[in-house]
């Protein structure tokens, strides 16, 4: 790949110029301004027309949202979406939604690039020995509906298809109508990442599959097993608010957090205690859990010590046993355990037993219907489908959406087993991996351009509508399903009838608008808990005697690219791991004590062997890995993804290494036995944390000046003395030789932010806001590894602490709007000027480039462009990613300096409304991307000049300070102290 | 220079008037009438045929300044970032660059300027070469601010232009005191070297034998034909200018130390920089001259001329502003210590012991370890072992401002920020290509121009001195080496 951005380079290849005519682009955009007047989407009418006369309510240059929601594995995200000019360019959570409550995860952001990618499939490919065929739906439809006719006709015999299993009713009654149509046909589901285990943990402790709903705000002590609350669960947009809003230190009975897991997460480094073991032991760590909860329920806490073997003798492991133990116990009936979905079905059913013994049913955790238990047992149906495939009992396989080549389990050959059926289609958003073995790959529609529906965590079944009549001729899986079943019906009146059926046209509308059906969400279950027995292995000692090939693979979903599926988002792939800071694939996550043994280094390329199967993967050594265990990631590796994420054909090198290839049906979590041989190949990792901090000078500098930056206390402290070291109000003002500009008379606000460290989770959504809304580019591998990435918000890590027990920081980090600001002094040019509300704006057409300006800024938060980033959006052909871009903002060019201005274009966006009615502004008015996304709110916006206003409020907190107070900036960013909760008695062990 | 040994120094006289006979130093060796000193100048610019080496120098120079701007031109055309620069050290080479040429281009004036009001008579053998050198490397250095910018076509916004935009430079800001600096010091340079050369280029106008020769030199020698009018104002203009120069001298590195001492980043916030900078300047600058003068002198032929005299004393120069260029780094440090900024403490133990301690041990070496050798008088006056030591200086005074450039931006503040630079192909043979343009200006001067300043030396000569009351002239000096004369 050149170093440039990636992306464009696939626009004028993959996208001819005449693929998406002038003509046709006008067509749909018109089209889709149209129909979005009439209701905000394409129901009124199905046919494209265009603009010629403009509706009533709609002023042009004017955004307008509406509610959607998407899908992707078991989360669905409920949105509000931003369409300007009819074009989707900006994805927000929904505001209305019991989960999402306006939060949205940087995956469900990005997914308004994947609209404009150019690898998402224009056309429909028909393959003939070996050569692909452009063809169109005239030629299709008519084809394939002769060949349904036949199948139908011997009730499907033969038929097979293999779909991605969804929550959506709609498509649950067309397969249900498949099911009648084609009697012997099957209909098999697959999903490389699952809750299995959790619903097989349900059934062994309750007999019959429960949902476990989590409800951290009745908890006072929070316990999670090896699971991302933050980043994994499901609902993890409530559970952090849920989370940030218990730790607010002000109130009585702070939440306290304890986190057992195998690789550092952001639940871990939000933990009060934390202890690493690897994914194996938490099962014997939660037996014993029972017996010292047991033990302390029963008043005598007995010895802590006593027969204990393996790593549960370890002094560490046996005071943390107890201590939590006895927490548990004191707390009872407050507390709550979360366990991840890698850990086996005994782990979740012994935490349902714990829950039930603590009396926690119906406080902290409540059961409710579990849908997902109705789909097929994956791997074992689809080695079933592909036993058919090669027996030659399949005619004709039809696979909805995923990409089972690429992520089915290593051991079936679905590649050779493809070739054996005579008519494969595939219907999906890319052609991918396994679209280029079907015989038709058909162009799945975007979210952003579909109707349906799907259901939350919590049940409440959510709609998704089209915000843009499909760009390039592209359907829906739903629409597909009722074009095999005959059904004629336009998929709006699928989804309508499936999900309000009598319901009154204005009751729809309704519901179209606010994203989801009020009062869905599942009934509460009272399960009993059965008696059950789990039958532990004898607990083995802790890591250090893990020999290699004993060593343990945790093979786990990417945070950004999901299964695979995000692995050619740009926004995704730049987006840094939050504990790595690693960007752009993945690699192979060592403890250092284990990386030492193994002779293992950063950026050392290793072969791991596990289970006969073998994968060459770069390392990474990360503080607080469990020491014998091994984290990959699954996701990476796509050859056929596109220009970013890798696409062979085209000579792009897959990013990163594929864990599918030692991923089996027996083993799809990974387990013991891993071998782990360096192989003395050194590859750079892109990572925008420089990792050489590990000398002993940088250390110590860290050490030295870390807790001035990053200020943090106990509660015990806090409560005490609720001021702390270093806070705003004890800052004594300093001379300054310059005025401080006073802004003009008419200028009435000073905004300002203030971000809240004890709320911060440091999950990058703000990140990838702030890149939707402000035309952030991407800079691809190696310019980041040159350290030249581009986001105007970052989330500075810091790892402090020893090497065993190591804390993980966070700290968004962006332009601090300094009142006497050290860049607009050295600019020559005065290219960087203060405005008179105090925001430090960057005149991007003054800008010639000097670069003095970023290097006197003591934040680094100066973004330089060293290249023409946007050179592929400009590209003659690029009409379809150029609509991404939000016209607010100015799109840079090369040479010029750029970073955050505080969403300048949203601050006026709401002034000048406000003006022209002759209002005062409200305060919260103003929400830039990055404070309106945050799932926790740690980002507050607002105005400093008016005393009420919550950010003024804020700044006169004890725990408010500024960074950096000695150069006398006048930041207009000030930051929360952290308050960490421990408890004191397990403190002084292990603390 | 002024000790009571300075074996040259006419303006020291006082010192040595206590009851000695007071004689007047031999500057220049060999046959001393006035017509040879013309005749040893002008042969090699009337030459038909330079020496061979001087083919092959200009070969490989003019080679490399094709590759320079290739470099530019792609540079241009694809964006700064074909350069190593990143985030933390938005400046990396082309900075370093710019200062290495800048303090490169120093010792001209100074040679030419202060030592002429100090009446440092010695000087006339080496001053016209070293203010060449200080205009070649100023075109080497003020091509990179120019480039390095992001937006090379809008660069002449740096300039006070008044335009229909309303756009002013931001007078607060060092880069625009900067460009003021070294424009001036470009103009005042060019002046003064232009101003001496004009007698010489009649000299050659005088004996040109073709008409085209004639009619060129003739065009810059401005119609000078010699007369006492002309002398006497020629004298005057001269000694203004040296007077405007020698400011110059020593403000132009103060403003580019100003680019580092203005700025808040730790490393660069120290007001020890102007001094720092302009001795590290002549320090580099006379290196600079040593390492050219030496082969130049045994190329051409002007060993008469530019004597080992003069290259020891440019070399006890060295020994000097090196001493002191040692003494700002052990201050540096002694304040970071005492001046109890934390953030200060750790740039310079982190210079010494960090990620970077290799570019700051080299310059260490080669900037104080190396020019001690000095104080050895065999060294001092030998050729090849001086241009040793002034190749290393060179190589030190470049990994200074490397390591004052980027060892501080790499780490400052938030140590999330941290990073490291590694420079690309590209920065390497921009650096290259900007040595080839350097040398061959240097060589089409040696060749085009007379190399030493004919007017001038002839004043040193004891012709120039025929009815001296101390009448001892003529061929009294005649073969007598500076070796053996005594004061």
């Amino acid at each position: 790949m050149k170093p440039t951005n990636p992306a464009p380079r696939g626009v004028t290849r993959v996208l001819p110029a005449d693929d998406v005519s002038r003509r046709r682009f006008l067509q749909v955009m018109g089209a889709s301004m149209a129909l979005a007047t009439a209701s905000g989407c394409r129901w009124e009418t199905e046919e494209i027309l265009p603009f010629a006369k403009r509706p009533e309510d709609r002023v042009p240059g004017t955004t307008r949202r509406f509610a959607t929601a998407l899908e992707s594995g078991s989360t669905v995200a409920s949105l509000l979406v931003t369409s300007y000019d009819g074009r989707p360019i900006k994805i927000e959570g929904n505001p209305l939604h019991p989960i999402d409550a306006g939060a949205a995860s940087a995956r469900s952001q990005a997914c308004v690039l994947d609209l404009y990618d150019p690898a998402h499939s224009g056309g429909l490919v028909q393959m003939h020995e070996r050569i692909a065929y452009p063809r169109t739906w005239k030629e299709f439809d008519p084809w394939f509906a002769s060949h349904r006719d036949a199948l139908r006709a011997t009730n499907g015999r033969g038929f097979r298809v293999l779909a991605e299993p969804s929550s959506s009713l709609a498509l649950a009654a067309q397969r249900a109508r498949f099911a009648e149509l084609y009697p012997a046909a099957r209909w098999i589901d697959w999903e490389p990442v699952t809750r299995k285990n959790e619903i097989d943990g349900a059934r062994l402790a309750f007999g019959e599959p429960v949902r476990t709903q989590l409800r951290i705000e009745a908890a006072k002590t929070l316990v999670s097993l090896d699971v991302d609350l933050f980043e994994e669960h499901p609902a993890s947009m409530a559970l952090a608010r849920a989370f940030a809003a218990r730790r607010n230190p002000d109130q009585a009975d702070v939440l306290r957090l304890w986190a057992i897991e195998s690789s550092p997460t952001l639940t871990g480094s939000a933990a009060d205690h934390r202890l690493a073991l690897r994914a194996e032991q938490i099962l014997p760590f939660v037996l014993e859990l029972e017996k010292r909860i047991e033990a302390w329920l029963g008043k005598s806490a007995g010895d802590p010590t006593a027969s204990r073997e393996g790593f549960l003798a370890t002094p560490t492991v046996t005071h943390f046993v107890d201590q939590l133990g006895r927490e548990l116990a004191e707390r009872r009936g407050e507390v709550l355990l979360a366990v991840g979905s890698r850990q086996p079905a005994a782990v979740h059913a012994v935490v349902h037993r714990i829950h039930d013994r603590l009396g926690c049913v119906g406080r902290t955790v409540v059961h409710t219907d579990e849908p997902e238990a109705s789909r097929d047992d994956g791997a074992k149906a689809l080695a079933e489908l592909v036993r058919e495939m090669n027996d030659g009992e399949v005619e004709c396989l039809v696979v909805l959406g995923g990409n089972p080549v690429y992520d089915a389990p290593a051991e079936l050959d679905l590649r050779a087993a493809l070739r054996k059926v005579a008519l494969v289609v595939h219907v999906a958003e890319t052609r991918n991996e396994t679209s280029r073995l079907a015989t038709w790959h058909l162009p799945r529609a975007h979210a952003l351009e579909s109707w349906g529906d799907c259901a939350s965590y919590d049940g409440t079944r959510c709609t998704i509508q089209p915000l843009i009549d499909p760009i390039f001729e592209r359907r829906t899986a739903l629409e597909f399903v009722a074009f095999l079943n005959g059904d004629a019906r336009p998929a709006r009146e699928l989804v309508r009838a499936s999900i309000a059926e009598g319901k009154s046209d204005a009751e729809w509308k309704r519901i179209l608008h606010d994203g989801f059906v009020a009062g869905t969400a599942h009934a509460t279950r009272a399960p009993a808990l059965q008696r059950f027995t789990v039958a532990a292995a004898a607990p083995r000692a802790l890591a250090p005697e893990v020999a290699n090939g004993e060593l343990e693979l945790v093979l786990a979903a990417d945070p950004r690219t999901f299964d695979g599926r995000g692995a050619n988002n740009a926004w995704l792939q730049e987006a840094p791991d939050p504990i790595t800071k690693t960007t752009w694939g993945n690699a192979a996550w060592f403890a250092p004590e284990t990386a030492k043994a193994l002779g293992v280094a950063d950026a050392t390329r290793v072969r791991l062997t596990f289970g006969g199967r073998t994968l060459e993967v770069a390392a990474v050594v990360v503080p607080g890995q469990a020491r014998g265990s091994v984290l990959l990631r699954l996701g990476h590796g796509r050859t056929a993804a596109g220009l970013v994420g890798g696409q062979e054909d085209e000579g792009v090198e897959p990013i990163g290494s594929n864990a599918y290839v030692l991923r089996t049906a027996s083993a799809p979590d990974g387990g013991s036995g891993l071998r782990v041989e360096p192989t003395g190949v050194t590859a750079p990792l892109a990572r925008t944390t420089d990792p050489n901090v590990d000398d002993e000078i940088g250390k110590h500098g860290l050490e030295e000046r870390l807790h001035e930056l990053l200020r943090e206390t106990t509660l015990a402290a806090w409560v005490a003395h609720p001021e702390i070291e270093g806070s705003t109000k004890k800052r004594k003002p300093i001379e300054s030789l310059w005025e401080r500009p006073e802004g003009d008379p008419d200028a009435t606000a000073r905004w300002g932010m203030v971000i809240d460290l004890n709320a911060c989770i440091g999950c990058n959504a703000c990140t990838v806001a702030c890149q939707a809304e402000n035309n952030v580019p991407v800079v691809g591998r190696e310019q980041v590894q040159r350290g030249r990435e581009m986001h105007w918000i970052r989330i500075d890590r810091y790892v402090t602490g020893d090497e065993a027990a190591p804390k993980y920081r966070f700290q968004p980090m962006t332009c601090q709007h300094c009142e006497s600001a050290p860049c607009e002094q050295v600019c020559p040019v005065g290219a960087t000027m203060h405005s008179a509300e105090g925001l430090n704006d960057m005149v991007y057409n003054r800008c010639i480039g000097t670069r003095y300006c970023a290097n006197n800024c003591p934040f680094k938060v100066r973004r330089f462009n060293y290249f023409n980033y946007n050179a592929g959006a400009q590209a003659e052909g690029a009409h379809v990613l150029r609509m991404r871009h939000n016209p607010e903002v100015t799109v840079r060019h090369r040479g010029v300096m750029e970073k955050c201005t505080f969403c300048v274009q949203r601050i006026q966006a709401a002034k000048i409304p406000a003006k022209n009615g002759q209002r005062q502004l409200v305060d919260g008015a103003v929400v830039p991307a990055c404070a309106q996304t945050c799932p926790t709110q740690a980002i507050v916006f607002g105005d400093l000049a008016d005393p009420k206003s919550r950010v003024a409020r804020l700044t006169t907190s004890g725990r408010a300070y500024t960074m950096l107070d000695e150069l006398n900036l006048g930041s207009r960013t000030a930051y929360l102290a952290r308050i960490t909760n421990p408890n004191a008695a397990a403190e002084e062990r292990h603390g | 220079m002024g000790s009571a040994h300075g074996p040259i120094s006419v303006g020291s006289a006082g010192t040595q008037s206590r009851g000695e006979v007071w004689t007047r130093p031999v500057l220049v060796d060999g046959d001393q009438s006035l017509g040879a000193v013309t005749r040893r100048v002008c042969d090699v610019v009337e030459a038909p045929k330079p020496p061979r080496a001087w083919y092959i120098a200009i070969t490989i120079s003019a080679s490399l300044t094709l590759m320079l701007f290739g470099m530019v031109v792609y540079l241009i055309a694809t964006g700064v970032g074909v350069w190593g620069n990143t985030n933390p050290v938005f400046w990396g080479w082309d900075i370093v660059n710019f200062v290495f040429w800048v303090g490169i281009a120093h010792a001209g004036t100074l040679i030419s300027a202060i030592l002429f009001l100090l009446r440092q008579k010695w000087r006339t053998s080496v001053n016209r070469a070293a203010e060449a050198m200080t205009l070649f490397a100023v075109c080497c250095a003020g091509m990179y601010p120019a480039i390095h910018v992001g937006r090379i076509w809008v660069a002449y916004w740096l300039f006070p232009l008044p335009n229909q935009m309303q756009m002013w430079p931001n007078f607060r800001s060092p880069l625009l005191w900067d460009v003021f600096a070294v424009s001036t010091y470009a103009t005042v340079s060019l002046l003064f070297w232009y101003m001496g050369l004009v007698p010489d280029l009649a000299t050659l106008r005088d004996r040109a034998v073709t008409p085209l020769r004639r009619r060129l030199y003739g065009f810059f020698a401005l119609g000078w034909r010699g007369s006492a009018r002309h002398w006497q104002r020629f004298e005057r203009a001269y000694l203004i200018l040296a007077a405007l120069a020698t400011p110059l001298v020593l403000s132009v590195h103060s403003v580019v130390s100003f680019d580092f001492a203005v700025s808040q980043v730790p490393g660069w916030h120290t007001t020890i920089f102007p001094p720092y900078f302009v001795a590290g300047a002549i320090f580099s600058g006379f290196a600079m001259v040593v390492t050219i003068m030496v082969p130049a002198r045994e190329l051409f032929g002007l060993r008469d001329l530019v004597t080992m005299k003069h290259l020891e004393n440019m070399n006890k120069v060295i020994l000097a502003t090196g001493s002191m260029v040692g003494l700002a780094y052990a201050t540096e440090f002694f304040i970071a210590w005492y001046g109890g900024n934390a953030f200060e403490r750790f740039t310079f133990l982190n210079r010494a012991l960090g990620p970077y301690a290799w570019a700051y041990w080299i310059m260490i070496f080669c900037n104080v370890v190396a020019p001690q050798f000095f104080w050895s008088k065999s060294i001092r006056t030998n050729p090849w072992l001086m241009v040793g030591v002034c190749i290393l200086v060179n190589v030190g005074m470049w990994f200074e401002r490397f390591v004052i450039v980027v060892t501080s931006l790499s780490r400052d503040y938030l140590p999330s920020a941290w990073g490291y630079f590694k420079p690309t192909p590209i920065d390497i043979c921009t650096f290259i290509g900007t040595l080839g343009l350097f040398f061959t200006l240097f060589l089409l001067f040696c060749r085009y121009l007379p190399m030493v300043a004919i007017a001038e030396v002839k004043t040193v000569l004891p012709d120039a001195h025929a009815h001296d009351e101390h009448g001892h002239a003529g061929g009294a000096a005649h073969g007598r080496s500076p070796e053996v004369q005594h004061v």
